[in-house]
């Protein structure tokens, strides 16, 4: 029951703020954060009473819903140490992607509902059990997102929009076909019940299955070379959907590949594993370079973001207890850093009024906060121990070590080079002379208390998370160990 | 307090840095009180440390055990490996956090006068107590992941610190520089982290040395495996070829420099070295390498010293000169020599970097020696302090620097034909021959610059104060390799007693090998101040003169920097305009709008097809059975 309410209960409240009279637009904002903070308080109390010593699914709700003949769909939620911890990166970026909203002026209550709408969407993701009920809310997120980009964005963003969503869809349509062939194999949606049985070729040959699922999560992840709509997308949506963009809607990729296609196809998984391995490495030293040539800071970001999405697939592609974890944990610190660093690439661009790089430059001074934000999230970035994010890489090439040598020797070198984008990208925006000219000159040193809570939170947690890595993987393991026992390797 | 409790120096100034960092500004006097009391407490709980630690060592007196005091804890189960947090108090690492402390201290106290009225005061000392605590931690940790930690930890404060003055586009150029050649050693090190780990399971260096000398592990992967860490050290270290980070960090406040440059950060490297020492026995080869790094190192570092007039980019190249010294000595297994050298040259170092330090205060920001000369006058307690400085530095006895380079020079008998020995000769005579040059030129003969001169003065007592100690501790720390001094001061013997990788090894002068020494160092000195205090500097523009390549080629670092700037602009950065373009105009623009324009394009014609004509569709339709029938047959033959 505690799941379903977590589930629609920002859905609710976004419906709540569609219905408040015109009036009243100045409070949606303020409906939406104490949404938001209800959201987490419960995300958090389900955290806490989550029972470490089982694998499985717990708090599972399930209702029939749609009976049709042989096989019917079912309300089925449930999270376990894999889904759990993603839950709670949801809760907490969307109070952060409310708090840094909180200066938008155009259609405040149209724009805090399409958000807390997506906040449903992505946590029915991450509870579903039922494959069905898994692709609606997985389809659900299109609609509010194709609305923030288009009307909230800035630049092409129309051109970035419809590509979003005509990219998502196509691969929504492999991953239906795929969700489907399973389900008439099985006779079921239940995911629980297809994690437990044995799929043979039947219409189509196994490995075509796995693939068109994968091609799904895929274009969500983002993987080469499916990703050029995510520059595009990152660097049109306003700050709060950038954020949500790579925070959150990366990690569903990442997610839907551990749960549908490695837990229920493990054996064409390990067939195929290398291709992760290739695919992972290969793509983050690609977008790497991309990243190097950017002039645009928004866009930087973004290929930064998508170049470490490759130590996902990389963790997965060893299909070993430590590299799952790994993968894992990847997804919630990427999430939680990346969301950082957008929160402060776009508070930079909403105050100097550009995004070009070359425009910037000494802005520790006009901003010293905003610097040190981003300073903090680009270290994090980049993998420095005792943050988040080095963990997770640490355990990914430990994990993938042991199986693909070659790909994690090109991920360090991808380290290396995110190093240096980094800290270039630093250089050139935040350190250097003060530039003396009537645009900078003019830059009104904002300080919202919004924004410095939302940033000051994601910091605590980033640091969490990088020096006590056991909150979440004493969660995590056992969620990995019942796959594992089924991956048989 | 006991020595299991030694991770309480670490917490202090690791909590100082926590509120510095969060709430510094806002402190009285910003703060620096704190930091000295911080790191202050840990120096004085260090001699608490080190007292049970010799007192515990005195049960086992007449075993020449090698002994340690573990402590450890695990925190956080990750997949199938433990972090692990844990310290290790042996002879080496109490030795590292002694100078550490030590040294710390008096450059904290030192920076007070040394950043007075700077802006970000606060922020200056917060980053310091960072940097100390990660270092502290770094050769305290039992395991290579904690070390990791820590090494990464000491490599964002040393950026911190070097980018200060961020403002200036060069501070942060050198940051940056130094933050990303560093890196690359360390990406060698984790490499050389997860390799050890595959092969034994664990990143206690403990149990991997045992499973090293046991032979658990193939030569050959071993020796790879040290390799990559050796990496590591060696971007740490600056040695060659990664030597162009260290004097460009200079940018960085003095006090920066002598922590970085003596104490700490550079010897993480040795430290490290001195530590795996073991494994690296068993693969005799891997010791070949670090011994020919170090001669590389020492030998080019000397005669670029002596190309630099910016006296604290000397002080830069005689420091990665010193390191190749250390690394020599590691390379004949000798670390007592090594880490004997590491001790002599953190305090003598420290104290030429805040000597150049109060020169620079002194004289209203001037480092570059063509506009110093005769400030003997002015500054006396900075000048006699140099002085001893320089003189440990070229090795005359019986300075310290005498004592522990003589026992580098003990050591390299280890490699047989005697070539080590001869080439570390060389580096001796170009170390006195730089140290002496800057020495002259900056404080003895006629002033350079007039306007400088009139100007300078002595700086205040915080900042002479720390100068003084360090010069005391200089003239007496090398006799710490006797005997008698040890066994008063508490310790078991002398250094080589101490600190030892098999047996400890009672220091016995040995004459021949001391006077030996003592030549090479008088003979530079003597050449060098026949030369520039002689007033024949013109020798020297003249050699200059004679071949312009050569000197060129030493002012511009063998020009490495070129050639990484090219590797960087023509290849890395080449290469990704290349790899966006592929990106931007075949993946995106062809691969994904090449498909939506064809897609519209196709619509858009075929739209016309939809005329809403009965006719038409009808003769589209038998057409079509026409077609069809046709290519029937045809496919049936």
């Amino acid at each position: 029951m505690a799941l379903t309410v977590l589930v629609f209960l920002p859905a609710v409240v976004a419906a709540i703020i569609l219905l408040t009279p015109k009036a009243y637009e100045s409070y949606a904002r303020w409906t939406a954060l104490a949404g938001a903070v209800a959201v987490f308080g419960l995300a958090l109390g389900i955290f806490f009473s989550l029972d470490l010593s089982k694998g499985g699914y717990q708090f599972t709700v399930t209702k029939d819903w749609v009976d049709i003949g042989s096989f019917n769909l079912q309300y089925h939620l449930g999270v376990d140490g894999i889904s759990m911890p993603l839950v709670m990166l949801t809760a907490v970026l969307t109070v952060a992607a409310v708090l840094v909203s909180f200066g938008i002026k155009e259609r405040q209550r149209a724009y805090f509902a399409c958000l807390l709408t997506l906040t449903t969407s992505v946590l029915g993701v991450f509870c579903a059990l039922d494959t069905m009920l898994f692709f609606l809310f997985w389809e659900l997120e299109l609609f509010p997102m194709f609305l923030l980009i288009a009307v909230w964005g800035s630049g092409r963003r129309e051109y970035a929009a419809t590509k979003f969503i005509i990219y998502t869809f196509a691969g929504s349509a492999f991953m239906l076909v795929g969700i489907l062939i399973l389900a008439f194999n099985a006779n079921t949606f239940d995911i629980a019940v297809l994690q437990n049985t044995t799929f043979h070729d039947t219409v189509l040959p196994l490995r075509w299955v796995f693939l068109f699922l994968l091609i799904g999560f895929a274009v969500k992840l983002p993987m080469v070379p499916f990703h050029t709509w995510a520059p595009d997308a990152y660097s049109s949506a306003p700050t709060a959907v950038s954020v949500l963009l790579a925070g959150i809607f990366e990690v569903m990729g990442g997610y839907g590949i551990i749960r549908l296609c490695v837990s229920i196809l493990p054996g064409v998984a390990q067939d195929y594993s290398i291709w992760f391995a290739a695919i992972g490495a290969g793509g983050l030293l690609y977008c790497a370079f991309i990243t190097f040539r950017q002039t645009d800071i928004k866009k930087l970001v973004a290929y930064l973001s998508v170049s470490q999405m490759g130590l996902v697939l990389l963790g997965i592609s060893a299909l070993g207890q430590t590299g799952l974890v790994g993968a894992t944990y990847q997804l919630v610190a990427h999430g939680i850093i990346t969301a950082m660093l957008f929160v402060m690439v776009g508070l930079l661009v909403e105050r100097t009024g550009t995004k070009e790089i070359a425009k910037m430059g000494g802005l520790a001074r006009q901003m010293p906060l905003l610097a040190c934000g981003l300073g903090f999230a680009g270290f994090a970035s980049l993998g420095l121990p005792s943050l988040a994010g080095f963990i997770a890489e640490f355990t990914v090439f430990l994990g993938s070590f042991q199986r693909y040598e070659w790909a994690v020797l090109m991920a360090i070198f991808g380290a290396v080079l995110s190093a240096g984008y980094i800290l270039w990208m630093l250089q050139r925006v935040i350190f250097g002379p003060i530039r003396h000219d009537a645009e900078t000159d003019a830059l009104p040193d904002q300080r919202h208390w919004w924004e410095h809570s939302a940033v000051a939170g994601m910091a605590a947690i980033i640091i969490l998370l990088g020096v006590y890595p056991a909150l979440l993987t004493d969660m995590i393991g056992p969620a990995v160990s019942t796959i594992m026992t089924r991956v048989g390797s | 307090m006991g020595a299991d409790q030694a991770w309480i120096l670490v917490a202090l100034p690791a909590a100082a840095f926590v509120v510095l960092a969060l709430c510094g500004r806002w402190l009285p006097r910003q703060g620096d009180v704190l930091a000295v009391l911080a790191i202050g407490a840990s120096l004085v709980l260090y001699f608490f440390v080190l007292h049970d630690f010799l007192h515990q060592r005195d049960g086992l007196v007449n075993s020449h055990e090698y002994w340690s005091i573990a402590m450890h804890h695990t925190w956080s189960n990750v997949g199938n490996f433990n972090l692990n947090f844990g310290t290790y108090v042996d002879p080496l690492s109490a030795v590292m956090v002694g100078v550490v402390t030590i040294a710390g201290t008096l450059i904290t106290i030192f920076s007070i006068g040394y950043m007075k009225g700077e802006v970000r005061y606060w922020w200056f000392f917060a980053v310091l107590m960072g940097f100390i605590a990660a270092k502290l931690m770094l050769v305290l940790s039992d395991n290579l992941l904690l070390l990791y930690f820590a090494w990464e930890g000491v490599g964002v404060c040393s950026f911190l610190l070097i980018g200060f003055y961020w403002e200036k586009r060069s501070a942060a150029e050198a940051a940056k520089k130094a933050f990303i050649t560093t890196r690359i050693g360390d990406v060698g090190l984790l490499i050389g982290i997860i390799l050890l780990w595959k092969a034994t399971g664990t990143f206690n260096i403990q149990d991997i040395l045992t499973a090293a000398t046991t032979g658990q592990i193939g030569h050959v992967y071993l020796f790879v495996s040290l390799m990559f860490i050796f990496l590591g050290a060696m971007g740490k270290s600056a040695l060659f070829p990664f030597h162009v980070w260290l004097p460009d960090a200079m940018e960085g406040p003095t006090p920066v420099s002598a922590l970085i440059h003596a104490a700490t950060m550079v010897v993480a490297g040795v430290y490290l070295i001195a530590r795996l020492l073991p494994a690296f026995e068993v693969v005799p080869a891997s010791l070949l390498v670090v011994t020919i790094v170090g001669l590389v190192t020492a030998i080019l570092t000397g005669f670029m010293a002596l190309a630099t007039t910016d006296i604290k980019k000397v002080l830069a190249y005689s420091t990665i000169g010193q390191l190749g010294f250390m690394y020599i000595a590691l390379g004949c297994s000798h670390p007592d020599a090594a880490i004997m050298h590491l001790m002599t040259h953190a305090f003598f170092k420290s104290l030429l970097f805040l000597a150049a330090g109060s020169v620079i205060i002194g004289t209203h920001h001037n480092q570059d020696m063509k506009q110093l000369g005769g400030l003997w006058r002015k500054m006396p307690i900075t000048a006699v302090t140099f002085l001893i400085g320089s003189l440990a530095l070229a090795a005359v006895p019986p300075f310290s620097g005498f004592w522990s380079k003589d026992e580098i020079f003990h050591g390299t008998t280890a490699w047989n034909g005697g070539w080590v020995t001869f080439l570390l000769g060389f580096a001796a005579v170009l170390t006195a021959l730089y140290t002496t040059r800057l020495f002259v030129r900056t404080f003895l003969g006629k002033p350079q610059d007039q306007a400088v001169y009139d100007n300078a003065h002595e700086t205040g007592p915080v900042m002479v104060l720390p100068l003084i100690i360090l010069a005391l501790i200089t003239c007496v720390a090398g006799f710490t390799v006797f005997n008698g001094v040890g066994r008063a001061m508490g310790f078991p013997g002398g250094f080589t007693e101490f600190v030892f990788l098999h047996e400890p090894e009672r220091f016995v002068m040995n004459w021949s090998w001391a006077a030996a020494s003592a030549v090479i160092a008088f003979g530079g000195v003597f050449l060098a101040g026949w030369i520039y205090w002689g007033n024949r500097i013109t020798i020297s523009t003249r050699l200059a003169d004679w071949q312009p390549g050569v000197y060129n080629m030493l002012v511009n670092k063998f020009y490495f920097d070129d050639l990484y700037q090219a590797g960087i602009d023509r290849g890395l950065l080449g290469f990704s305009y290349v790899v966006s373009w592929f990106d931007r105009y075949v993946v995106n623009d062809t691969g994904v709008d090449g498909v939506a324009d064809t897609t519209r394009y196709s619509g858009s014609i075929l739209k016309y097809v939809q005329t809403g004509k009965v006719p038409a569709y009808a003769l589209g339709i038998a057409l079509g059975a026409v077609g069809l029938a046709i290519a029937g047959l045809v496919v049936r033959g």
